[in-house]
């Protein structure tokens, strides 16, 4: 069987997430297929006829339901918003790595920037349903306005769950009484202190300044993952489209150790 | 084993393969040597190695990767079949190259079309006894003469060929003409390709991977790419090279394509919020060669170039000259 050929998954809810991005739930149609995955990795879509790209899976797989959060980006993601519940989409996967949840430390500090927050939701609820297996676990959030915050009903339950989140936007208006400024410096809140393990995953520039705090603050380089984001066409190591330096995003990534990434970025 | 087979007798010898075998060979097209499908025409064997690497034999430019048709929602999807083929007077430079493709293409998960290409085709080699003056596979370890990788390897004694089997296929296609042979040995190509390998290194003495490697940093890749048009001829030529893009033509039934695509086109790394991680010409070609040199080494174990030369030979701006190494 071909690696190129997709399973095919039907949409079986739709809901919105912001003016631009939906949260997609599917379900596998292919019969004796097990989707088994892990937090942090990722799926090529495929929309027949219109081509595939490569979504990160948003949803938990302690949880029993396989959901992507999809932004218009481009030509696919606009195809695949235009869908209905009932619909089918090829899927492959799950490809990558993803968060080596295994070896992390107990206290995790996640933090996000944009829509890179829907790979590290599927960490939280992952760390939601193991509660007992972690311990402090801080939520840094950013977005452009309040109208682009992602999973916005979520924070709730999350922090009845023992999980400290803290929000910023870039731009404030008078809807938001909160933060206004950099996701960086939402870490001055947070009182964990290494040993503890990092998930970042957002914008270049986001990427490298919480690094860089995280780093003042006696993180090892080692202990910060970093989920990266690149165009991909054949998801398997093939292609050669997402490299960075020798490693290839949909294989070898998309989350790496900071150090092994460090003077490649 | 090694026979000795007379010049004349190499048409029939590949006549009687193509009884199992559709057989490709490089014949002049248009004063051109290509790697076309062979119909008896004469053999372009003192030409340069075709411009077009045989990769793209295993690799097409275009291909169906599956058929898609769709009935009431759900989609039912079919793989193309693959032919039989043998192909003539591949080089060992080229075969180099398909070891390292072997080594990216049937890593795990294996990619299945050119899996099946790669086992479906026979290939004869032949062995350099006429470097071109572009070629420097002996500095990359690479040439002029093969070691691994054929079924059949000949080398050119001038009035005949040395013939040596290199796989029980290559055997099999030896006793299907067992009469034209006779035994052999290979005191004579030792020579011929010591003298081949001296030509190719005398030509530059200076070159070799740990200079190139060197070299990587202290090339001013900006002014190099000043000329560059980014038209990622060098990558469609280059026998490693094995970028692809895919595509999906057809709705609501059709194709999943996959199209040889190349890491010095402005467009490659592009992705669809619009940001684009290598925008400039000079980071584009700087990490061209990174990657020949440095990377493909790193995952495969094999140096990513094996100096056929063809980069320079294609190159409208000139920029792929070795001396940019020296």
């Amino acid at each position: 069987m071909s690696e190129y050929i997709p399973l095919q998954a039907e949409i079986v809810d739709i809901d919105r997430v912001t003016h631009d991005s939906y949260l997609i739930s599917l379900q596998i149609l292919d019969r004796d297929v097990s989707f088994t995955y892990r937090p942090g990795q990722f799926v090529m879509v495929s929309l027949f006829g219109m081509g595939e790209c490569p979504i990160s899976i948003a949803s938990s797989p302690t949880r029993n339901v396989l959901q992507l959060c999809i932004r218009r980006a481009g030509r696919i993601t606009n195809g695949i918003m235009d869908s209905m519940i009932g619909d089918v989409l090829g899927i492959r996967g799950p490809l990558g790595n993803g968060f080596p949840v295994d070896k992390m430390h107990k206290r995790i500090i996640i933090a996000g920037g944009g829509s890179g927050f829907a790979t590290l939701r599927s960490l939280i609820n992952y760390i939601v349903d193991r509660r007992d297996e972690f311990d402090e676990v801080f939520v840094a959030y950013g977005a452009r306005t309040r109208q682009d915050l992602y999973f916005m009903q979520e924070y709730k339950s999350w922090k009845m769950d023992g999980i400290e989140i803290e929000l910023t936007v870039d731009v404030g208006d008078e809807s938001w009484r909160g933060n206004v400024g950099m996701v960086p410096e939402l870490l001055d809140r947070m009182e964990i202190s290494p040993p503890a393990s990092a998930a970042i995953c957002g914008p270049m520039p986001m990427i490298h300044a919480v690094t860089k705090k995280l780093l003042e603050n006696g993180f090892s380089e080692s202990d910060i993952f970093v989920s990266m984001e690149r165009h991909m066409k054949c998801g398997i190591g093939k292609c050669e489209h997402c490299t960075i330096g020798p490693y290839r995003v949909c294989k070898e990534g998309p989350v790496f150790p900071y150090n092994m990434i460090r003077d490649l970025l | 084993m090694m026979f000795f087979l007379e010049k004349r007798d190499l048409p029939e010898l590949l006549r009687r393969a193509g009884a199992f075998f559709e057989i490709i060979a490089p014949v002049l097209i248009n004063g051109e040597p290509q790697l076309v499908s062979w119909r008896g025409e004469d053999l372009a064997l003192s030409a340069p190695n075709p411009l077009l690497p045989p990769t793209r034999l295993f690799l097409p430019p275009r291909e169906t990767l599956f058929t898609y048709l769709q009935e009431s929602g759900l989609y039912t999807f079919e793989v193309p079949e693959v032919r039989n083929r043998l192909i003539f007077g591949l080089r060992p430079c080229d075969l180099r190259a398909l070891s390292l493709l072997d080594r990216i293409m049937l890593a795990e998960p294996f990619d299945e079309l050119y899996s099946k290409r790669r086992r479906s085709t026979a290939i004869i080699a032949l062995n350099c006894t006429e470097p071109d003056e572009s070629c420097f596979c002996a500095q990359m370890g690479a040439g002029p003469e093969a070691h691994e990788g054929f079924d059949l390897l000949l080398t050119d004694l001038g009035e005949r060929y040395l013939l040596e089997t290199g796989s029980p296929a290559g055997i099999m296609l030896a006793r299907a003409s067992e009469e034209l042979l006779e035994r052999g040995d290979d005191v004579e190509k030792r020579k011929l390709m010591r003298e081949s390998r001296d030509r190719i290194m005398s030509a530059r003495p200076w070159l070799s991977p740990e200079r190139m490697r060197s070299r990587l940093r202290e090339i001013d890749w900006r002014s190099l790419s000043e000329e560059c048009i980014s038209c990622g001829g060098c990558s469609f030529v280059c026998p490693t090279c094995h970028c692809f893009t895919i595509a999906d033509l057809g709705l609501p039934d059709g194709e999943r394509i996959r199209c040889a695509d190349s890491c010095i086109l402005s467009g490659f790394h592009r992705m669809a919020s619009g940001a684009n991680p290598k925008a400039r010409a000079e980071e584009r070609l700087s990490s061209w060669y990174m990657e020949k040199l440095e990377h493909m080494p790193v995952r495969t174990g094999l140096l990513g170039c094996v100096g056929c030369g063809r980069c320079d030979r294609v190159c409208f701006s000139g920029l792929h000259r070795t001396d940019i190494f020296r």
